[in-house]
């Protein structure tokens, strides 16, 4: 099957999306994007009453829950987030200890993956070349990321070659057109986020690209 | 932790009732705009305003005067979010009530940011919402 891992719907502050115009969207273009589900990894904040089981009846669309995180590392998702995260750690704070946030969320349950590495500043890529230690305990990263610009992507396989990471991707979209360009197909079925923590540990996934075949769609249009 | 001081959310800074609406005045801003559709071009009694005719109001402060140090001086305008509500019509008396509604920081390619959203609530004299805008200033 295959999931967008990483999508950020209105609840971000950057993002003019909704939702349900995700599902509406990717509901009208199966042919070009066989996604089966979304992951929204919304900024810097959990919500722990948030429920879209009836969105998912509703469009056949699988609906799982992040979230991103700014650490000294750069930004992180955080897929299986429960209490216990949300008690150790301060989502707002842009300044997180990466490496606490990896030991702790795979402590507490779940997985935390540096997103778009290749990005300056605020992915993994810069900040091992600056020579920070690497981090123990990554089990994968976003190797493919929507929002990225030329170059950023490709400077990421170096580093999963290095040491050994996971590759999945995400479409980062904050808008609805850009849902599902980029993600990840599992060999298992995902069907809940426990699920997906084992899946991501288990390392039986890939990186999917469908910008170029959008981008051909639009072109011949 | 937040480096910036979050004590002034919550805190109205303006508070500000305008002169009844003009049909002239909605001529005015539409006009501005480039608009040419007759509806809001000739002035009628029972003419409506354009949706975003409530950007012309100008309160007394344009932000508090206790702004966080930390933040300096020079911010840029980073975007406005409008909701909308009631229409406003030749004769409505508007008041805009300004707070400051969020203060959030951040970080992307360039670095850290900090964004303070500024809400002006509108309502017109019958009590009921004509808009909320949210008014996004980043700092860095």
């Amino acid at each position: 099957m295959i999931l967008d891992l990483h999508a950020h719907s209105e609840a971000s502050e950057d993002s003019r999306a909704p939702l349900e115009t995700y599902l509406k969207w990717l509901q009208r273009k199966r042919d070009l994007l066989p996604i089966d589900g979304i992951v929204l990894t919304e900024h810097r904040q959990w919500d722990p009453h948030a429920d879209y089981r009836e969105l998912e009846d509703r469009y056949g669309i699988r609906i799982l829950r992040g979230a991103e995180v700014e650490t000294d590392y750069g930004h992180i998702l955080i897929y299986g987030v429960n209490d216990d995260m949300t008690r150790r750690f301060d989502f707002a704070n842009v300044r997180l200890a990466a490496q606490e946030v990896v030991s702790e969320v795979a402590r507490l349950g779940g997985v935390a993956a540096p997103c778009h590495p290749g990005r300056p500043t605020i992915g993994l890529c810069e900040h091992y070349a600056a020579g920070k230690p690497p981090l123990d305990g990554v089990v994968a990263v976003e190797a493919l990321n929507g929002g990225s610009r030329k170059g950023e992507n490709e400077r990421v396989q170096a580093l999963i070659d290095a040491h050994g990471y996971g590759a999945f991707g995400g479409s980062d979209a904050h808008l609805v057109s850009l849902i599902g360009i980029c993600a990840t197909e599992f060999d298992d079925d995902v069907r809940s986020i426990d699920d997906l923590v084992a899946a991501l540990k288990g390392g039986r996934y890939r990186p999917v690209d469908f910008r170029e075949q959008v981008r051909a769609a639009r072109g011949a249009a | 932790m937040s480096r910036i001081d979050r004590s002034i959310v919550g805190q109205e800074f303006d508070r500000t009732t305008f002169s009844p609406v003009t049909a002239e005045q909605i001529v005015a801003y539409a006009t501005a705009a480039g608009e040419t559709d007759p509806r809001w071009t000739v002035p009628r009694p029972d003419m409506v305003a354009p949706p975003t005719f409530t950007l012309s109001l100008r309160g007394k402060h344009f932000m508090p005067k206790n702004m966080p140090a930390e933040l300096g001086r020079n911010g840029f305008d980073a975007g406005k979010d409008i909701e909308l509500g009631a229409a406003i019509r030749p004769g409505d008396v508007l008041t805009a009530v300004a707070t400051v509604h969020d203060v959030y920081e951040k970080t992307g390619r360039t670095g850290a940011m900090t964004f303070i959203v500024f809400r002006t609530t509108v309502t017109n004299q019958h009590d009921q919402l004509v808009a909320h805008i949210d008014q996004k200033m980043m700092f860095r």
